[in-house]
């Protein structure tokens, strides 16, 4: 059976291991690569594959990462982790991927990857994605717009307000709808947004100062942006107290 | 992957129910017994009936306090170690105190008035106690003591272990395998090479590390980890080496350089998908020799724990080499992540 197989790897001779030993497996598969996760992602949504061999260690964003994107594709690819050392990402696997190979990856192991990651179908791959915290915070927001996969970088990002099941992801140069929820998204980006409203999570790094109009309302003015956001009162003094952490944390 | 390892006993007494522990038990007893018998004056035909039933006396205290100690075992374990030491010694002198009365009250009518014991009924309880309590205590001290020992010892292998993986980063390790899984294909000459180089990195990392060696030794050591990495990295990695000033005779213990550069490499280049540049300087400062370890840093990303443990190790060695002129000091400047070493110079003798 042809298939298009990824294999994303940030080292070349870890790639070429992976390409020569496919080709002793499969040889009328079709074999790309990618060294990066973002690049991976293009690809993915360019070419199709069928099967992506991903890493887990790479710069920028990693395996873990890349894979719960590829997984909100309409039709996303069976993935299959590999891995130097098994430190840590056992759990974010057992959730994830089809199988879980350690490098230096044997031939008989690859086979079986393979042959278990030609039977799932693209509805039981998506399942795989399930919306829950994650253990270490995404590097990226992403959502499906018109098929394709759009990518946010966390640091881009202003606040976060939820609205009727989907949550408004605001950056300079536009917005996202995610379908997420806030109270997940406020535990996974701890470090970097707080809460300010029940339905606003704000990146601290964006906030430039606090205001009080006539009647005693507190709003929080954003970085590159117009309209203040309201503070609720009952959060105000945790708001308070993580600005004044972080301006102390920042000297 | 976590490792099953067999639960290790928490509480200094051994388990008194076990076939051993009783044997033991009752060997103790009986050379209490024999003691006992040979501080008497005299010896008589009637000494061998005496001596059965002074076995049969000890015999029953010993195993009634070995029998509360077991059932009260697992009890004891989930309490503070001062208060398992208090109530075990307690269960003892109460399990003493029991077994006394009883032989008092019971054996002794049952054999007829003075055939067992010649003593008042306070004379035999106090001597009974007070032989119980010296006994007990000793016995008490002895577990705890072994108890300790087992602890430390295993204390100690662990820490050996976590000092050889500090040495032995599995994450290169096992990049390095692949590696050459993948050279030997392509390219056996570089595989041939990797191998070598891996070998002697292994080599250096098992020896004693209480060895100096000549900078000219640290420096090919280190040559041989950059060009493992090298392959890995392909052009991410850059690195510059500024060292003309330190004279290659100079003693540094061994692998001090290279866990640094390692951590540089893990932390400073791996995470940059473009790479960057590592930078080795050495200079002299008189009487002592600075290294000075830099790689790019960027503020998102974390230090995780295995820098702690590699820089920790390097520090200590340094320590205990040259008290307080061995130092490492890390630091972040701008966009790099510096690591200082400084260390006396002392030439090759």
């Amino acid at each position: 059976m042809a298939s298009k197989l990824l294999i994303v790897d940030d080292e070349p001779l870890a790639r070429a291991r992976l390409r020569a030993q496919l080709a002793e497996l499969a040889a009328d598969a079709v074999i790309g690569e990618a060294s990066t996760g973002l690049q991976a992602l293009e690809l993915v949504q360019a070419w199709h594959p069928d099967i992506v061999l991903l890493d887990i260690r790479m710069p920028g964003m990693d395996g873990l990462e890349t894979a719960r994107h590829l997984l909100r594709l309409p039709h996303p690819p069976a993935i299959i982790f590999t891995t130097a050392f098994n430190e840590h990402a056992l759990a974010a696997f057992e959730t994830q991927a089809i199988d879980y190979l350690l490098k230096p990856v044997r031939l008989e192991r690859l086979q079986s990857a393979l042959t278990r990651a030609r039977l799932f179908t693209s509805a039981q791959l998506r399942e795989l994605a399930g919306d829950r915290a994650e253990p270490v915070a995404r590097t990226h927001f992403s959502a499906l717009s018109k098929g394709s996969l759009r990518l946010v970088h966390v640091q881009d990002v202003r606040y976060l307000q939820a609205d009727q099941g989907y949550v408004t992801v605001n950056f300079a140069t536009g917005e996202l709808l995610i379908q997420e929820s806030l109270r997940a998204l406020e535990e996974e980006f701890r470090e970097a947004f707080v809460r300010i409203h029940r339905n606003t999570l704000v990146a601290v790094a964006y906030v430039l100062g606090l205001e009080r109009d006539g009647v005693g309302n507190c709003s929080v003015q954003l970085d590159g942006l117009v309209e203040k956001l309201p503070i609720s009162r009952r959060l105000l003094s945790d708001v308070r107290r993580r600005l004044r952490a972080n301006a102390a944390g920042a000297d | 992957m976590q490792q099953q390892r067999a639960p290790s006993p928490t509480i200094f007494l051994p388990d008194l129910c076990g076939v051993r522990a009783l044997f033991a038990v009752v060997m103790v007893s009986e050379l209490l017994v024999f003691v006992l018998m040979l501080t008497r004056t005299g010896f008589t035909m009637s000494a061998l009936s005496e001596l059965a039933l002074l076995s049969l006396y000890v015999q029953f205290i010993a195993l009634s306090a070995a029998a509360a100690l077991c059932m009260s075992r697992p009890g004891l374990s989930r309490l503070p170690e001062t208060w398992a030491v208090l109530l075990s010694y307690g269960f003892i002198l109460a399990m003493v105190s029991g077994v006394c009365e009883l032989a008092w009250w019971v054996l002794n009518p049952a054999l007829g008035d003075g055939a067992l014991i010649n003593l008042s009924h306070r004379d035999f309880f106090w001597r009974t106690l007070g032989i119980s309590a010296i006994a007990a205590a000793l016995i008490l001290r002895y577990f705890y003591v072994q108890f300790h020992w087992q602890q430390q010892t295993a204390a100690e292998a662990r820490a050996r272990l976590q000092a050889l993986q500090a040495r032995i980063r599995p994450h290169f390790f096992f990049n390095c395998m692949n590696t050459i899984a993948s050279l030997t294909r392509s390219d056996p000459v570089s595989a041939e090479r990797a191998v070598e180089d891996l070998a002697d990195l292994f080599r250096a990392s098992l020896s004693d590390d209480r060895d100096l060696v000549t900078l000219a030794e640290e420096f090919e050591l280190v040559r041989h980890y950059l060009r493992i990495e090298a392959l890995r990295l392909g052009p991410r990695l850059q690195v510059e080496w500024r060292v003309a000033e330190v004279p290659l005779t100079a003693m540094i213990p061994q692998l001090t350089l290279q866990p640094l550069l390692e951590n540089a490499i893990y932390h400073g280049i791996e995470p940059l998908a473009s790479g960057g540049i590592i930078i080795l300087e050495g200079r002299v400062h008189g009487a002592d020799i600075e290294f000075v370890i830099r790689n790019p840093f960027s503020t998102g990303l974390q230090q995780h724990a295995g820098n702690r443990v590699a820089q920790e190790n390097v520090r200590l060695r340094l320590a205990a080499h040259f008290g307080a002129r061995g130092r490492l000091t890390p630091a972040v400047t701008g966009g790099e992540y510096l690591v200082s070493v400084w260390l006396p110079l002392q030439r090759e003798s």
